[in-house]
């Protein structure tokens, strides 16, 4: 689903966050809120007093005096509740939360330590992590209902440094309740003062999802396009643990992961013992993988022996596993019980062949850009 | 060469060995594993070999005798091996051992490399800088 | 500016020459087996060593790799990453963290059986004279709250410590509430022949949480003749008394354990059978007990073990094929070295340790108060033999029965590290140190290896796993595993008898 559009923008040049709301509200509540307009209610001269600022399709006759944007080139992706970000000098409207999805990201930067091959977010080298930050506090205070799981990611969210742990401590305060969990290359955490100063937040329910390409040093920092990475994560890993933060291991699964994934997992057991979940996830065709897709692309569906593999490696030794982004088509049976439908709701795609599939239920679908490449072996269950 | 030779007596089993290629440390180990069925003297050969003597506890076969010949020189080239593994190894393994035992934190590797991207590399109080200096 | 994407000679650039990090080896069906100092292992090519002390592996292969990885290597293109193997190292010898965490309180030597292999008990001794008074039993208290372990397991033994049931009455609420005020997980089991337990017994135990550990030598002919008592009913009894303690206590806090003797030796199978039958789900294939017997000529001991190694390797297919049948039984010995060897953790098992277990891991309270490093070593002092006395719980502290002469000198020879022989063991990880066993058999704490019978058994039993290992049979690994989850998830000190 679309996460992005844009209009013309009057009366503000910075960025507004608010709450999305279809319909006029009282007084009281408009505070917060950003009315979207249909173009009939546009036309006429609606009373926007007291709104955050105001959004339509259509043009306004008379400029309201609040922030607005017009002529937006879509809306049907925005429904009442959404937190969307506006920019009063691009015109740009984000979507930042949708109450009614099942999995939600905070995006805390476009900056990032590392350049991993297969990046689905290429990392910029602009400091935004200020103004992200100002935008994600007033977004933290938004949201409701209180979501059951937030994932922070970027980028290199360690690299906000402090910015980090207050969005963390404004998270404790504002939705005590919701899980976090923290994307990181977890190479920051190599330094034992990070790891205890983040530590003494005492968030009572955060982990870190790290990824490890591989057991073998150089082969990491390869896929991940930085000298001495291995180490660092590995002692980062080992840093957390010692200070009661949760881990949990990330590996995508391509070929130059593929070749020695069941010497990762025996990596893993014996040297990163603690790690609470290891999350085996299928590759993604956007961001640089397209770019780097001659070195990346295995079908899945070659690689159903050492993914078996792995994973009986790993469960019988009592660790917990996922599938992500997988399709059940290419997946071995005796897998399906640890795939979980995890792609994002507005990544989520099913081809044609999928219409009659017995599993579509079960199935988590594609990725949007699998239309451009997916494995050859994607077939209906009849 | 190590040059096995089979003595008259045959309870006897010798084993000559240059010295070069395993030292008396080694032989003795080797001796150690074989004192349960035999009795073993060491001597000298010469300036560069030593002889082994194995004497049988219990009365055993000429074949027997050079099966023991082969697996004690086997043995003592292993021991060799051993001597050579340890000379490489035995510092860093007073280092590993005296860190397993040491209290946490106090024998730690302080962490080395490019933490940052480049705007934080770029900062002359980059989150890393401030790190590195709070790391005792 | 848009970044750029490096090769991966950038990453992973062939180094000119890498360094060995420590390792033992051994040779094994015609491979070589290396194990580094946190117990991982790797098989590799005859020859490799010598490669790897020449430099001329190469460094572009797998195996190069896979030495990396394990840390039997290093080389400038990346960290050592010590902190991290001596972190492993760390967790092998977690047992010697936290204090001694068993303690076996002798409530009495009295007893009905006449077990042949029995040095300790008095079966026609009066009620009371040889039973642990109330003033014995609350110093052993004290001095057992004195250990820093937070968990404590409290072993009530005897002879027969249920004829003596008035003090286990009087210990076990005090047990608890001394550990209750410390803040110390206590747990309790009685080792009790069963064959006077009545349901009064049995709902103490029950309403104490209290687990009954009993012995079960095999099927009635078998057991009853290891186990004499007057109407020769020792099996009967146990069978009887299993069954009540299960239906009273709940059948995973009753545990059996057997005794090997010579006569044992012919029946494995049906002793295993025996405790399938019977529904246990663990059973543990000890050698012949070598205490307490006249001092034996070393081949007559070699002999013994070389015939309990067969009966255990027998026992242990004859175990694989019951597990393949759906029936999960633990064999606990090959589960504590599986554990060892497969496994990052260190284990509690307090017979197969590095510094060795006895006084580090367990303390033994005589009726009289006097206090030995281990069970073993009370039979020795019932000979007269009390070189492992450590003093007595009248007379001393904690600090002074660990820092007492008979202590120092059993520490000297406790460490595997250092004894000859084992010093150069690639198995050094996987096993242990015993000087009692070694004084006892050989008369000389720090034991000759080549004709130890204690080595003898740990050596072949751990290369009769790891060929198992090497062979790496899917099915039995399975079977393997399935034993290490319980281990692991039980996180419980194994009990050791």
């Amino acid at each position: 689903m679309r996460l992005t559009t844009s209009g013309v923008s009057s009366n503000f040049s910075g960025e507004i966050v608010g709450i999305v709301t279809t319909d006029q509200v009282d007084a009281e509540f408009r505070g917060q809120r950003i009315r979207l307009l249909s173009t009939d209610e546009s036309s006429r001269e609606p009373d926007l007093t007291g709104y955050r600022a105001a959004i339509s399709v259509g043009e306004f006759l008379q400029h309201p005096n609040v922030p607005f944007i017009q002529r937006l080139r879509e809306t049907e992706h925005l429904r009442d509740g959404d937190i969307i970000a506006i920019n009063g000098k691009t015109g740009f409207v984000r979507s930042l939360y949708r109450p009614y999805e099942h999995h939600h990201h905070m995006f805390v930067t476009e900056r990032c330590s590392s350049n991993c091959l297969m990046c689905s977010q290429p990392p910029k080298d602009k400091d935004d992590t200020e103004a992200l930050t100002k935008r994600n506090l007033e977004l933290i205070d938004m949201i409701a209902p209180h979501p059951r799981y937030m994932t922070i990611t970027g980028g290199e969210p360690t690299l906000l440094g402090d910015n980090l742990f207050a969005l963390i401590l404004q998270l404790k305060e504002a939705l005590p309740d919701t899980e976090l969990h923290i994307l990181t290359n977890g190479r920051t955490f190599a330094w034992g003062e990070y790891a205890r100063q983040f530590s003494t937040l005492h968030h009572p329910n955060i982990s870190l999802g790290i990824p490890l390409y591989s057991d073998f040093a150089g082969d990491h920092d390869f896929v991940v396009q930085a000298r001495g990475a291995f180490d660092q994560t590995v002692a980062g890993m080992h840093q957390a643990a010692r200070n009661d933060i949760r881990v949990e291991v990330r590996v995508v699964l391509h070929k130059l992961t593929v070749p020695r994934l069941t010497k990762l997992a025996e990596y893993i057991y014996r040297n990163l013992t603690f790690v609470e979940h290891i999350a085996l996830m299928g590759l993604e065709y956007v961001g640089y993988t397209p770019r780097n897709i001659e070195m990346l692309w295995i079908d899945p569906f070659e690689y159903q022996d050492q993914l078996e593999t792995t994973v009986e490696y790993l469960t019988e030794r009592g660790m917990t596993v996922s599938l992500y982004n997988h399709q059940l088509c290419v997946l071995r049976p005796s897998l399906w019980k640890y795939s979980k439908k995890s792609i994002s709701d507005w990544k989520n795609l099913y081809l044609p062949e999928c219409a009659n599939c017995r599993e579509f239920e079960n199935c988590g679908g594609l990725f949007q850009w699998a239309v451009r490449k997916h494995s050859d072996h994607i077939r209906p269950f009849s | 060469m190590a040059d096995p030779s089979v003595g008259r007596d045959h309870s006897k089993a010798v084993v000559r060995v240059e010295t070069a290629l395993v030292s008396i440390d080694a032989l003795m180990k080797t001796c150690y594993w074989f004192s349960r069925d035999f009795s073993c003297g060491i001597e000298r050969d010469g300036e560069d070999a030593a002889r082994v003597v194995l004497s049988a506890k219990d009365h055993v076969s000429e074949d027997q005798i050079a099966s023991v010949q082969r697996e004690f020189l086997a043995q003592a080239m292993d021991f060799a091996l051993r001597e050579r593994i340890d000379a490489r190894t035995s510092e860093i393994r007073d280092l590993l051992l005296a860190k397993a035992f040491s209290e946490a934190g106090v024998l730690e590797e302080k962490p080395s490399g490019k933490f940052g991207d480049a705007i934080e590399e770029m900062k002359p109080d980059g989150m890393f800088k401030i790190l590195s200096n709070a790391q005792r | 500016m848009a970044r750029s994407f490096y090769a991966l000679q950038e990453f992973a650039p062939a180094p000119k020459h890498f360094s060995l990090l420590p390792f033992r080896f051994t040779r094994f069906s015609e491979k070589e087996l290396l194990v580094n100092e946190a117990g991982e292992f790797i098989f590799v090519a005859e020859g490799t060593i010598r490669k790897l002390l020449d430099g001329s592996i190469d460094v572009t292969s797998g195996l190069y790799r896979d030495l990396k990885s394990k840390q039997f290597l290093y080389d400038d293109t990346s960290s050592p990453l010590l902190d991290l193997l001596a972190t492993k190292i760390r967790s092998k010898f977690n047992h010697i963290y936290g204090g001694t965490k068993l303690h076996i309180f002798v409530v009495t030597l009295r007893c009905e059986h006449s077990c042949h292999y029995c040095q300790v008990s008095r079966q026609t001794a009066a009620r009371g004279e040889f039973d642990m008074s109330t003033t014995t039993a609350d110093r052993a208290i004290e001095l057992m709250m004195a250990s820093p372990s937070t968990h404590l397991t409290l072993e009530l033994q005897g002879g027969e410590p249920l004829l003596a049931f008035e003090v286990i009455r009087y210990i076990v609420p005090r047990a608890k509430k001394a550990a209750r005020i410390r803040r110390k997980h206590l747990d309790i089991v009685v080792t009790t022949n069963l064959a006077c337990i009545t349901d009064e017994m049995l709902v103490f135990f029950r309403d104490e949480e209290v687990k009954v550990s009993t012995s079960l030598d095999g099927p009635a002919a078998l057991h009853n003749m290891n186990r004499p008592r007057p109407g020769n009913d020792s099996y009967e009894r146990a069978i009887e008394g299993i069954e009540r303690s299960r239906s009273i206590l709940g059948s995973k806090n009753v545990a059996a354990l057997m005794t090997t003797t010579l006569a044992s030796l012919d029946y494995v199978k049906e002793i295993i059978d025996e405790y399938v039958n019977r529904d246990f789900h663990s059973i543990f294939l000890r050698p012949i007990s070598p205490y307490g017997f006249a001092v034996k000529t070393k081949h007559r001991t070699g002999y013994e073990m070389q015939q309990f190694l067969e009966f255990y390797k027998e026992g242990l297919a004859h175990i694989l094929e019951i597990n393949k049948r759906g029936f999960r039984l633990t064999e606990v010995y090959s589960q504590i070295l599986l554990s060892k060897i497969l496994t990052p953790f260190g284990t509690g098992y307090v017979d197969l340790q590095s510094p060795a277990g006895e006084a580090w891991n367990v303390l033994v309270y005589n009726y009289n108060g006097d206090v030995f490093a281990s069970d073993e070593s009370r039979m020795l002092a019932e000979m007269n033999d009390l070189t492992f006395r450590l003093g007595n719980v009248h007379r001393d502290t904690r600090r002074s029965l660990f820092t007492s002469p008979a202590a120092l000198k059993m520490f000297g020879a406790s460490c595997n590290q250092a004894l000859a022989g084992c010093s150069d063991c690639a198995f050094q990880p996987y096993c242990g140190a015993d000087p009692i066993y070694h004084h006892a058999t050989q008369g000389d704490m720090y034991g000759n290896r080549p004709s130890s019978g204690f080595c003898a058994r740990n050596m072949e039993v751990i290369k009769h796993l790891f060929s198992l290992i090497e062979q790496g049979d899917p099915i039995i690994m399975r079977i393997f595993w399935s034993w290490l989850r319980i281990q692991n998830s039980r996180n419980e000190p194994s009990e050791c008898d």
